[in-house]
């Protein structure tokens, strides 16, 4: 069975300041990933926001804080079995910095509820066009 | 082994150094997770593989390696055009 994490890695032309802003900020994570009402990148804080792959409600909880480096949280649904485990890693490497994306678990969840891969696909093209794009259009006017 | 083709009860056992009641507890296991399915030939049983399930199982890993992609794609451009606001702005920003 396929249990491993999906790692991504990136190598991002920005600070590890500026990089850790804009994962850790609620209004610079708005412009790419997530419109909260709040976060804060303390161990226990949670938030919950609807939408994503299957258009579930999701359950976040903030895990571990190394301020600048390191930030992890829970990921999980409201009414679904499983857990799974979200973590950024940042690495300074001189001008740029190097982003570690793990989220580990994303097996548990059940697969039944998967939906299928445009349902997916659709989900998330929403929330980046509902969310980045708009905004980013709006900034160029 | 079963992946190719469907192949009845015993000729599984052969294949492997264990004792026949050992394989069927194997693969009553993974007839419940739904892996196989066992289906009544005459005589014999005959198992069969179901591998889509398996594709299930990491249609999730699939989906959050696709969606994580895009995601940070977006990050690169937030932080790109960042920059490129940042450099735009600063001539324009009045000094204290």
């Amino acid at each position: 069975m396929k249990n491993e994490p999906v790692i991504i890695e990136r190598t991002l032309k920005a600070s590890a300041d500026r990089v850790w802003k804009a994962i850790s900020d609620k209004d610079q994570l708005k412009k790419w990933f997530l419109d909260l009402a709040e976060f804060k990148p303390e161990v226990g804080f949670e938030f919950s926001f609807e939408g994503g792959p299957a258009q579930h409600l999701h359950l976040c909880k903030v895990t571990k804080v190394e301020y600048g480096k390191l930030l992890q949280y829970t990921w999980r649904f409201g009414g679904l079995r499983g857990d799974s485990l979200l973590t950024f890693e940042l690495f300074p490497e001189g001008d740029s910095t190097k982003l570690i994306l793990t989220h580990a678990g994303v097996e548990t969840f059940p697969a039944e509820e998967v939906g299928t891969k445009e349902e997916f696909a659709e989900g998330w093209s929403n929330l980046l066009d509902s969310s980045l794009k708009v905004y980013l259009g709006k900034k160029e006017d | 082994m079963i992946a190719n083709q469907p192949m009845n009860l015993n000729a599984v056992a052969e294949r492997f150094d264990i004792s026949r009641p050992a394989i069927s507890k194997q693969i009553k296991i993974l007839t419940q997770c739904g892996l196989v399915t066992i289906e009544q030939r005459g005589r014999e049983r005959y198992c069969e593989a179901k591998l889509q399930k398996l594709n299930e199982v990491s249609e999730w890993v699939e989906q959050y390696r696709v969606f994580w992609n895009q995601k940070l794609d977006a990050l690169e451009d937030f932080l790109a055009k960042d920059i490129a606001n940042e450099t735009m702005n600063k001539p324009i920003k009045h000094k204290k």
